[in-house]
């Protein structure tokens, strides 16, 4: 698979986890990645992008990371929405599930597993 | 963090100053185990048939474990045992204090037993980082007990304690705590943690601290304490908070959110309810953990 022809975009309100994230995935080859630094930006920068996935903190200022999963599968059903949250709890899993969300990681974000949600998602 | 816990327990019983056992903190990853505090430690010699090899050694061309074959005090088994086990942390710190003299081997052994008296541990304990044992060191050691909440302020303060030996590092010794009812720091990062009950969390020190604990949870060099620190402390607070409550999810059933974080400088924070202010003391200085559970 070919990293480079991917689109991703990371929604983080935390700069350096975005950074963090960015990083890795350059590491891997992605070259076009978007930054989103809460999940209205999200929403929006889905919308006009179109990117083939999406990494979603959950605790955000003005929309969370969850009423951004929801808005954004509302406008497109096949949305691929990774949720990358520090708060892994039974509730948020199975609202995430509920809402269609593609796949969980717990932060601290564990590199190798970003990368095989990355292969999974491209198949 | 049983290393830690014998390192603060040194301090608080003034076997050791904080600056004699921050050089012993730094200077243990350069020490090797000697025979002679492995098997005090294993309660197979004492300090006193320690010093009496080391006299004979004097006189004798001999190996300290032959020696002790020797003398009757150690089997050649013993010997062969205690040399292939991998030395803990805690034991690389009384050997490393030993090493630099701040204590003789009497007084390692003194301290080792009253250690794991006082704590009911045993070697294996220990070496298998015992969950429950780590929970009842903290708990007993910050006075939990105390307190209200006392299981959530121990589940959380060992959670936390593991986190940063994970995160940060494990050259730090844990110190008294103190009941709080504000606290104020030149940089605080506060994050709630809501449901079932209320969680307020802070971390609070100087610029220096704060800079230099971002610098090892971002793994990169940092100057100044700008937006950018603020987010790397404000992150290991998040991840930490959030294990804490995927925790108290997987395990009871307790379902918590989380506040985003505040970013405090030259401020000040007032509690709802009194607080346990816990420092620590790095290698790079000190940084406050403050928790409020009502």
């Amino acid at each position: 698979m070919d990293f480079k022809d991917i689109k991703i975009l990371i929604c983080d309100d935390s700069m350096f986890a975005r950074k963090k994230m960015s990083m890795f995935l350059s590491s891997l080859g992605v070259e076009n990645i978007l930054e989103a630094a809460d999940g209205e930006e999200a929403v929006s920068k889905y919308k006009d992008n179109n990117p083939d996935l999406v990494f979603m903190d959950i605790v955000m200022p003005k929309l969370t990371g969850i009423d951004a999963l929801k808005a954004i599968r509302d406008y497109d059903k096949k949305a691929k929405v990774v949720m990358a949250s520090s708060v892994g709890t039974q509730s948020h899993l199975k609202q995430a599930i509920v809402l269609g969300a593609f796949d969980f990681v717990q932060k601290p974000i564990d590199d190798a597993q970003v990368e095989k949600i990355i292969r999974n998602a491209m198949k | 963090m049983f290393a830690q816990f014998f390192g603060a327990y040194l301090l608080n019983n003034k076997l050791v100053s904080p600056e004699t056992l921050a050089q012993a903190i730094d200077d243990k990853k350069n020490t090797r185990m000697r025979l002679g505090v492995l098997a005090i430690n294993a309660g197979l010699m004492t300090a006193e048939q320690v010093e009496h090899v080391n006299v004979a050694q004097q006189s004798v061309d001999k190996r300290f474990g032959d020696l002790c074959v020797d003398l009757g005090y150690l089997t050649s088994a013993d010997v062969d045992r205690l040399l292939s086990e991998q030395p803990t942390d805690y034991l690389l710190l009384g050997q490393t204090l030993v090493n630099n003299g701040t204590l003789t081997n009497a007084e390692f052994e003194s301290a080792i037993t009253a250690y794991k008296e006082h704590y009911q541990l045993s070697d294996d304990d220990i070496s298998n980082n015992q969950n429950d044992k780590l929970s009842a060191i903290v708990k007993d050691f910050f006075h939990f007990n105390t307190a209200e909440n006392a299981r959530i302020y121990t589940e959380y303060v060992t959670l936390l304690f593991k986190n940063i030996i994970r995160f940060i590092g494990d050259d730090f010794t844990p110190l008294e705590a103190s009941i709080v009812n504000d606290a104020e720091a030149e940089f605080i990062v506060r994050q709630k943690i809501h449901g079932k009950y209320t969680a307020d969390v802070c971390i609070a020190c100087p610029r220096s601290e704060y800079i230099d604990f971002a610098e090892r949870f971002a793994k990169e060099e940092l100057s100044d304490a700008d937006e950018y620190v603020n987010e790397i402390v404000g992150e290991f607070l998040n991840v930490n908070n959030g294990l804490f409550v995927v925790n108290e999810s997987n395990q009871l059933g307790i379902e918590l959110s989380l506040d985003p974080q505040n970013y405090l400088h030259d401020s000040s924070v007032k509690f709802d309810c009194p607080a346990f202010c816990i420092p620590v003391a790095f290698a790079f200085g000190e940084v406050e953990f403050i928790i409020s559970i009502t």
